[in-house]
């Protein structure tokens, strides 16, 4: 490992996580990098049982929220896909919940 | 032989000893197959998140062991014909347990190598470590 530099660890040498400004002709604002909360956490396993991991992953309407709002991984965001469809398979989570 | 997990759901208004019971038979049923259970756990009444045969909670019941799959077969069929069960998941686990294994050992390794490396020899491997170190410690006070 001669370059540790990339790593997600060494977050002390990025000191902002890369913040990125997002500049548009009539305003500024910044767009936080989202990071996968899995990778961060270093939670190893999705499970269907884990209920309230779970459940901050699903919309109010009972969806799973997509990765490009959540921030999720890909290989972490399939196996959550899976750990949820198996959590409402068995009554732990809704299919479509009422508002 | 293969490590299985299986979750199922009994109706909220039957009496306790019977649940112990029935989950005892579910057990031989295991055993006599030449499987071993190693852990039953009781999760008591929970809300359910759907309506399920008109019943807004059940009592949910965790089976975890080590079967062939035609036990699995035999004990779902069970599950099926039981008028205490309303629900039941199988999960093969044997794969998942192996992975988060190998994941933890892989972790352990690290923190073993990075805790060896540091106070023995600081020079070799943590050079680049050091100078990103160097670069940003002076770095500070000019901003």
């Amino acid at each position: 490992m001669p370059e540790p530099k990339g790593r997600p660890g060494s977050a002390g040498q990025r000191p902002t996580g890369g913040d990125k400004a997002v500049a548009t002709q009539k305003k500024q604002y910044f767009r936080r990098k989202k990071v996968c909360r899995f990778c961060v956490e270093r939670i190893d396993d999705i499970n269907y049982k884990d209920v309230r991991l779970l459940s901050s992953f699903i919309a109010e309407r009972g969806k799973i929220v997509p990765r490009r709002i959540s921030g999720v991984c890909a290989p972490h965001q399939r196996r959550l896909g899976d750990a949820i469809k198996k959590a409402r398979n068995i009554a732990l989570l809704p299919f479509a919940a009422s508002i | 032989m293969r490590i299985y997990e299986e979750l199922f759901i009994v109706k909220p208004d039957a009496p306790e000893e019977e649940i112990d019971q029935f989950i005892e038979q579910m057990k031989s049923v295991v055993t006599s197959a030449g499987g071993s259970v190693d852990k039953t756990e009781k999760w008591g009444k929970r809300r359910l998140a759907y309506k399920v045969d008109r019943f807004r909670e059940g009592f949910y019941v965790l089976f975890q062991f080590n079967a062939a799959p035609e036990t699995v077969k035999e004990f779902e069929r069970r599950l099926r014909v039981s008028d205490l069960v309303i629900k039941f998941l199988t999960v093969r686990i044997d794969h998942t347990l192996k992975r988060l294994d190998k994941r933890k050992k892989e972790r352990e390794q690290r923190a073993h190598r990075k805790a060896a490396s540091a106070p023995a020899a600081p020079a070799q491997p943590s050079v680049s470590q050091q100078m990103l170190d160097e670069h940003a410690a002076p770095g500070e006070p000019a901003e």
